[in-house]
């Protein structure tokens, strides 16, 4: 994959995640930030930092990125979340609209 | 569903959300309209929308309602966030009294518990706990009692609170209510207990639009409460039938409503003369009021009038002349009145009207002709009146007509080409036993049909056959005694079929059951008095969305159905026998 087709999420600890721009922009915030005109700093360097995203919740909204675009392409599995995750990834998916 | 006889369902008003269309409410042959309105809760995978994906924050609130038992408070979380786990959990129907707890203090803003069970004054203390920020409660048919009330004191910034069937609560509760001054809207849907006395808190209700008290017997003399509320706007007292003339007098003075239902109310033509001042009326109910055509004369001040229903009022041609004044009508029911061909040439001029209500009037044929400048005109009932043949022809130039009721007239089949070339029909009802094969031959150009109602029309396999033209049907009632399963063959492709009605049809088999295994949209199927056998139900394994299913006076019983619906159909919620 071409890097300009990737973006790179960093979470609270500093941790790096490199996934396709198609995926990170399921989260409506995200596609806000890589598409506005001019505005973010991360549309140019293709990277945004989550300082109140901890890694662990970070890895799963990852993975539900590439849940749902498996999801719509008509592959419906179940997407398993741990119960202690729950209320943190819930209140960054609200932040990232997703 | 279906009884022996052909039948006419029971038109009650359905003045709500009216504004959201005024075609589709007001027609008898819309059967899917039932399918709204029967089942309060819609099964969860339909209302979920397969195919779309659920979002993170769902599945999160799906999964912390699973194991709601894991939490003690949500106290910490952003309110949009327990606002929308608590949704969840009254939509699942996993909340409990003990789960409700933690939500204390969680600043929530819309508590609908309307119709949840288990609710009542043990629930106050928490649905109170969300103090100035809590802004709408439902808590319609709870066990809720004067004294939980006392707790909504404190929450100043309520704007919405609906206690509709809540029989515990009294004048006393209402007291309760009275420093509410930020209410917009109010509901105490059917409640025996409220009268006069406890109104006198709404005075204070200032800035409420819109109060609901449907069936409430005992408000005669409450209503002078409402004269300070200048904001209202809509005011519902249907079924209040203690509601007389002197109770209009107050309303005279609220210019601001729009409006106003008084049906079955006692409220005469000198009631209907307070009303002349509001001028920013449009909708006014008086269903079943004992008016006459004089209150007509009050009526045509109101410039901005709308919607008019008179249906079972007591209405003769006499002052009919007056409806000519009241051009800004766009709905008007006239149904179950003494009025003849005469009162229809004053309603000529009336080129506004999309929607026009005759049933059961003194109507015919020649009155017809006055109808045919109104080419506005989308829904027309004419149920039950002497219409015939030769009136059908004042129709063909109606292009806009999506919906016509001529169940039980004297139309016949020749007569059905006149309408033709209305290809804007979506619904017609031609529930009448002269109409035959021959009728409905003339309309297969009406490709636009979602509704068919041939109810008690004699339909054959032979005339069946013209049904592939209705790709678009959505209901079909054919239960005139003459289709085979022959016939059947050509309804089993019609795959938007959602209600099917076969019944009456004695000669229909298990073959029919067959045949339509492959109609996977339907959701209520009727083939009673036929000769359907247990042995066929396997056949309507496949038909999951299937909610209702009515095999009366078959050769299946209750146990035979509970089966099937416990192994393949879980969607199915209504079913006959049982």
């Amino acid at each position: 994959m071409k890097k300009e087709d990737t973006v790179k999420l960093i979470s609270a600890e500093g941790f790096e995640f490199v996934i396709s721009k198609e995926a990170a922009m399921v989260s409506q915030t995200i596609r806000n930030m890589l598409t506005s005109p001019g505005g973010f700093a991360e549309t140019e360097h293709g990277e945004v930092t989550f300082p109140e995203i901890s890694t662990t919740i970070l890895e799963k909204i990852c993975q539900y990125f590439y849940w749902s675009l498996q999801y719509s392409r008509g592959k419906e599995t179940d997407f398993h979340i741990e119960p202690e995750l729950t209320l943190e990834l819930m209140m960054a998916a609200n932040y990232l609209h997703t | 569903m279906g009884g022996a006889c052909s039948r006419k369902r029971d038109q009650v008003d359905n003045e709500d959300g009216l504004h959201g269309g005024v075609c589709g409410r007001y027609q008898k042959s819309c059967s899917s309209k039932w399918l709204m309105t029967s089942f309060s809760r819609p099964p969860l995978d339909i209302q979920r929308g397969e195919g779309k994906c659920p979002s993170l924050m769902e599945l999160c609130a799906y999964k912390i309602c699973e194991d709601i038992d894991r939490y003690s408070t949500f106290s910490m979380l952003p309110r949009d966030i327990s606002q929308q786990i608590f949704n969840e959990l009254v939509y699942s129907r996993y909340l409990t009294e003990v789960s409700l707890e933690a939500f204390r203090d969680c600043a929530l803003q819309d508590l609908c518990l309307g119709q949840y069970p288990g609710v009542n004054d043990k629930w106050m203390d928490v649905i109170a706990s969300q103090g100035s920020s809590l802004l709408s409660v439902d808590l319609s048919g709870s066990d809720v009692t004067d004294s939980g009330l006392i707790h909504l004191k404190d929450c100043s910034n309520l704007q919405s609170l609906d206690f509709n069937f809540c029989i515990q609560i009294s004048d006393g509760g209402l007291e309760h209510l009275r420093g509410l001054s930020n209410l917009t809207s109010l509901s105490f849907r059917r409640n025996n207990a409220i009268t006069a006395q406890g109104m006198k808190a709404f005075a204070g209700l200032i800035n409420l639009v819109k109060l609901d008290l449907e069936r409430c017997t005992r408000i005669h003399g409450g209503l002078v409460n409402l004269k300070g509320l200048m904001k209202l706007e809509s005011l519902n007292i249907k079924w209040c039938n203690c509601i007389t003339d002197s109770d209009m007098k107050p309303l005279s003075g609220l210019t601001n409503l729009k409006s106003l239902q008084i049906s079955c109310s006692k409220v005469t033509d000198s009631g209907i003369a307070y009303l002349k001042g509001l001028q920013k009326l449009t909708l006014l109910n008086l269903e079943g009021c004992p008016v006459t055509a004089a209150c007509l004369d009050s009526l045509s001040a109101l410039g901005s009038l709308f919607y008019l229903n008179l249906n079972r009022c007591q209405l003769s041609d006499d002052g009919c002349e007056k409806f000519s004044k009241i051009g800004s009508l766009k709905v008007l029911n006239l149904g179950f009145n003494e009025i003849t061909d005469e009162c229809l040439v004053h309603l000529k001029g009336l080129t506004n009207l999309e929607s026009l209500n005759l049933d059961s009037c003194g109507i015919g044929d020649e009155g017809l002709v006055n109808l045919t400048g109104l080419c506005n005109l989308k829904c027309l009932e004419l149920s039950d009146t002497q219409v015939g043949s030769s009136g059908l022809r004042h129709l063909s130039g109606l292009t806009n007509l999506e919906s016509i009721n001529l169940s039980f007239t004297g139309i016949s089949d020749g007569s059905l080409r006149k309408l033709a070339g209305l290809s804007s029909l979506k619904s017609l009802n031609l529930d009448a036993r002269q109409i035959t094969d021959t009728g409905l031959a003339a309309l297969t150009s009406l490709t636009g049909l979602t509704h068919l109602d041939l109810f008690g029309a004699r339909i054959t396999d032979s005339g069946a056959a013209y049904l592939r033209n209705f790709k678009n049907l959505r209901s079909l009632e054919i239960c005139g005694g003459g289709l085979t399963d022959a016939g059947v063959k050509h309804i089993k492709d019609l795959s938007s079929l959602k209600l099917l009605n076969l019944s009456q049809n004695c000669n229909l088999t298990d073959k029919t059951l067959e045949l339509i295994s492959g109609l996977t949209g339907l959701v209520s199927l009727n083939v009673s008095n036929s000769r359907i056998t247990s042995a066929g139900l396997r056949h309507l394994k496949p038909l999951k969305n299937l909610r209702s299913l009515t095999l009366e006076s078959c050769k299946v019983t209750a146990n035979d159905i509970k089966r099937l619906q416990s192994r393949d159909l879980p969607n199915l919620v209504s079913f006959r026998p049982e």
